[in-house]
């Protein structure tokens, strides 16, 4: 009590700040839990989310989400972690280069995009399967949806890996082969062993992106239902509210569970920060078949992920891919002439608002996390997280629910969708600040107290340039986030303002694949466009911090 | 010697228990340089955390020029530190970092420039304005830390350990060069540090602290010559002990018998019941090697020997008893080789007993 006493102006700070994640943020979740466990006459009814447990259907449904958690984290995880190896113990050069960026661009991917150059190449009338092999595919299915899901999701592996991996004194391999161990052992006995945190952080994280998940169930999951397709259905298909809550609740519960698991387990070295720090092979330590066949995994999926997005562009610039591939302009002209530029303009104004509004809340909340002593900042952090631990689709769901009567009614305005973006993308810029916040020794504030500055003074000249990267990094993480978020946004757009991401599905369910394409390569662009302007005009390396 | 620094009773206990200072007294006269001098643990740096206003005491007091300043807050205290890392911000320009406080208290201009060049001048930085503090070398870096203390002209200086990531040859350096400008400018200070020959350069007194209190305070040469405790002998310097039986009190000394005679030696504040059992304490160099078989000297065997260059370490059996001996080294001397018998030659007034521990 006496910190807070003696800082009163940040103890103001964390209760102004606890108010307004508490009301956008868990508001919204207590509505889904609320309506899940009561009816409209309040009465606590149980029904249907027990139903989920024991009709056919719904358990159909739970059993495939988690199926498609578990193959995808694993497998993502397994490829990310090869890629992590790869680019540090056996590509050099541009190799090295070229897989690092090919592991990298899935990131700024729009849900749809790699799910439509799939279904583009190895779909019915895929230009691969059936075009060029002759084989009858159906990519549509568990199958399909995998192979998006790792595809989508490896690169979060990669990145988790890759710092770690970094991290890796060479020295350590080196010593154990200078003590007789083979090179397969020094993996199995030294580098695996060292990297354990990074296997449970990467695949739970994934697991938990898989669960969210939206879009890619939607379009290429074919009769494979999960939790998150059958909730949006509820609402969007059968206007059944009590359902969708029931299929979120159960949603919820595994996404929080694997989510803090990570985050007590692994703690802060899950949070990705890049270093300076080169890696040094100076000794091969990886043998050299095994490193042959490292190489051509990794060469494969850099060469599928390359394949896939010239795909969406050559969709974009099709009549329609595989059937009619006469090169035309017409998607574009379709898109920008209908709503399509306004959907543009609003998508990135709404984006641009609240991604400096996510960064900052996310510098508010790791300074008081980490620089005071207020009671309670681990409940705030964990209150923070919950943006990100929560699935999209929920999120979603209780913002519409929580904000569509008096006196907050909000919906079809911009602040909805800006508190969406805000809450879902601050946990990331929470994290890598605190990161940041961490690696600056206490001394630095307590030198320039001790010179007289105040505490304002002292965030104002010494820390906050400190941690500028760290702050414009979540920023451009989160405009890249809001562009490409579905699931959050899902439930809640109205004609009032367009979302880009909405669009598309809107086009994919019109059988208007190649609009889809074209308002794909739109967004890409977007994105692109910005984080590389971002990165021109405040230093290197945000394209990394951002990924 | 009125105080002008004044601790009274200073305690700092954590949460978890621990006590990191149990009750400190300390007065430092305005323009000396008191050393506080201790093993890791030992409460100094949290003493200098407490005067800067980096740790709330847990009680008692402290004053700054007759002024109550633990309760102020650590940005107005008026006492700058110089910090162990140095804590040079790594995103300003030598200039920046010490015109750092001046800045916050609204100083600039002509004034401003003036100032931080001649705080650069003093330390010898002059030309190296524009430089980041990466691109410096340790003992410049150091040096930036000093100018950026002095510049505020604070009515106290405070050193946390700020040599221990220099070479040794630098510290050296440094040690000389902090107190010939302390000595200039006249600046009351407080150095923590836990390397002696530091502490004895550099300060005119010397609190040697451990577990938490104020050990000995006291010139460098009373702290070594009349250590107040086993410890401080121990810490301070190298020591022998060896062990003896008090026999009685004669004048002004106590009369123990410890390898095999009984001796007049000089000894501390405590209970000296006759036939109690206390540690004889006698630094390296107070050994002095004779010929073997000298009259009225001890009979040693030599187990190993050193050599230093301008002194040799002899490893000594004395019955059962072990003592080190430092003897000073002339060219073409050999050493006396393992196994050889030496007398050896203590003054009674080079032996100093201390209560026995009472295991």
């Amino acid at each position: 009590m006496d910190r807070v006493r003696r800082d009163p102006a940040a103890a103001i700070l964390a209760l102004l700040v606890a108010a307004a994640v508490s009301l956008t943020l868990l508001y919204p979740l207590a509505n889904v839990l609320g309506q899940a466990i009561f009816d409209e006459q309040g009465n606590v009814d149980l029904a249907p989310i027990l139903r989920i447990f024991t009709a056919a259907v719904p358990r159909t449904v739970l059993g495939n989400t988690l199926v498609m958690g578990i193959a995808a984290g694993t497998g993502a995880t397994l490829l990310g972690f090869a890629f992590a190896l790869a680019t540090a113990r056996a590509a050099t050069g541009a190799l090295r280069r070229v897989l690092h960026y090919a592991a990298l661009l899935p990131l700024i991917a729009p849900p749809f995009a790699l799910a439509l150059s799939t279904i583009f190449l190895f779909g019915r009338q895929g230009l691969l399967t059936r075009g060029l092999l002759h084989i009858e595919t159906d990519p549509y299915g568990l199958s399909g949806l995998l192979f998006v899901q790792i595809i989508t999701f490896f690169p979060v592996a990669y990145l988790i890996f890759d710092s770690l991996v970094r991290q890796l004194d060479p020295a350590l391999e080196e010593a154990a082969l200078n003590l007789g161990a083979s090179r397969l052992r020094i993996l199995r006995t030294v580098v695996i062993p060292l990297l354990r945190p990074g296997f449970a952080a990467a695949f739970l994280i994934i697991f938990v992106e898989s669960l969210a998940d939206l879009a890619n169930p939607l379009l290429i999951g074919g009769d494979f239902n999960v939790l998150a397709s059958s909730a949006y259905l509820s609402i969007v298909g059968e206007f059944d509210t009590r359902k969708a809550v029931a299929y979120s609740v159960v949603l919820m519960l595994p996404s929080l569970i694997a989510y803090f698991a990570q985050r007590i387990w692994v703690g802060e070295h899950s949070v990705v920060t890049v270093t300076g720090k080169p890696s040094t092979g100076r000794v091969q330590t990886l043998g050299s078949s095994f490193r042959v066949g490292l190489l051509v995994v990794t060469g494969i999926t850099a060469a599928l992920v390359a394949l896939l997005y010239l795909t969406i562009i050559a969709g974009a610039f099709t009549k329609l891919l595989g059937i009619n591939n006469t090169v035309t302009l017409d998607n574009f002209r379709f898109v920008l002439g209908g709503i399509g530029t306004r959907a543009m303009t609003d998508t990135t104004l709404l984006s641009a608002i609240a991604a400096p509004i996510a960064a900052l809340l996310g510098l508010v909340a790791a300074y008081l996390v980490v620089r005071t002593r207020i009671p309670g900042r681990i409940a705030f952090d964990y209150l923070v997280m919950l943006g990100a631990a929560a699935p999209g689709i929920v999120l979603g769901l209780g913002i519409l629910l929580a904000f569509n009567h008096r006196p907050l009614l909000l919906s079809g305005t911009a602040a909805i969708f800006v508190i969406a973006f805000v809450v879902r993308t601050a946990p990331v810029s929470l994290r890598s600040t605190v990161a940041a916040l961490l690696q600056i020794d206490p001394s630095l504030e307590q030198a320039s107290a001790n010179l007289g500055a105040g505490p304002a003074t002292t965030f104002r000249r010494v820390t906050f340039p400190l941690v500028r990267r760290a702050v414009l990094s979540g920023t451009i993480f989160s405009f890249t986030r809001n562009m490409t978020a579905l699931s959050t946004i899902a439930l809640l757009v109205t004609p009032n303002w367009r979302i880009m991401t909405a669009q598309i599905l809107n086009e994919i369910d019109a059988q208007r694949l190649g609009s889809g394409a074209a308002y794909s390569t739109i967004l890409i662009v977007i994105v692109l466009v910005a984080i590389i302007a971002l990165d021109r005009l405040f230093g290197r390396a945000a394209i990394e911090v951002a990924a | 010697m009125s105080a002008y620094l004044r601790l009274r009773a200073l305690e700092k206990r954590f949460p978890n228990g621990t006590v990191a200072l149990d009750g400190i007294d300390l007065d430092v006269a305005e323009g000396e340089l008191v050393a506080l001098l201790g093993p890791s643990g030992c409460g100094k740096t949290t003493t200098l955390r407490c005067i800067a206003g980096f740790e709330d005491p847990s009680g008692g007091t402290i004053e700054l020029a007759g002024k109550r300043i633990d309760l102020v807050p650590p940005d107005r205290r008026g006492a700058t530190m110089v910090f162990q890392g140095y804590a040079l911000f790594p995103h300003l320009s030598v200039f920046e970092n010490v015109a750092y406080g001046l800045r916050v208290r609204h100083v600039s201009g002509t004034a401003l420039r003036d100032r931080v060049a001649a705080a650069l001048g003093l330390v010898g930085l002059g030309g190296l304005e524009q430089r980041r503090p990466q691109q410096l070398s340790g003992g410049q870096q150091q040096r930036v830390a000093l100018a950026r203390a002095l510049i505020l002209e604070p009515k106290l200086l405070l050193f946390d350990e700020p040599l221990s990531n220099l070479d040794a040859k630098l510290r050296e350096q440094m040690r000389l060069e902090i107190r010939t400008l302390q000595q200039r400018v006249g600046i009351t200070s407080v150095y923590v540090t836990h390397d002696q020959a530091e502490a004895m350069t550099l300060a005119d007194r010397v609190a040697v602290m451990n577990n938490g209190l104020i050990a000995q305070l006291g010139t460098p040469r009373q702290i070594y010559d009349e250590p107040a405790d086993r410890f401080v002998a121990a810490f301070v310097g190298h020591a022998n002990f060896v062990r003896g039986t008090v026999r009685g009190p004669d004048g002004d000394t106590l009369v123990v018998e410890t390898l095999g005679t009984a001796r007049r030696t000089s000894f501390p504040v405590g209970p000296y019941a006759v036939d109690s059992l206390v540690d004889v304490m006698v630094r390296p160099e107070e050994v002095h090697l004779v010929a073997p078989e000298t009259p009225g000297t001890l009979r040693a065997i030599v187990i190993a020997t050193s050599f230093l260059g301008s002194s040799a370490l002899y490893q000594l059996a004395v019955g059962d008893e072990q003592l080190v001996a430092t003897v000073p080294m002339e060219r073409g001397v050999a050493l006396q080789p393992p196994g050889a018998t030496v007398g050896l030659r203590i003054r009674d007034g080079a032996l100093r007993s201390f209560p026995a521990p009472l295991s």
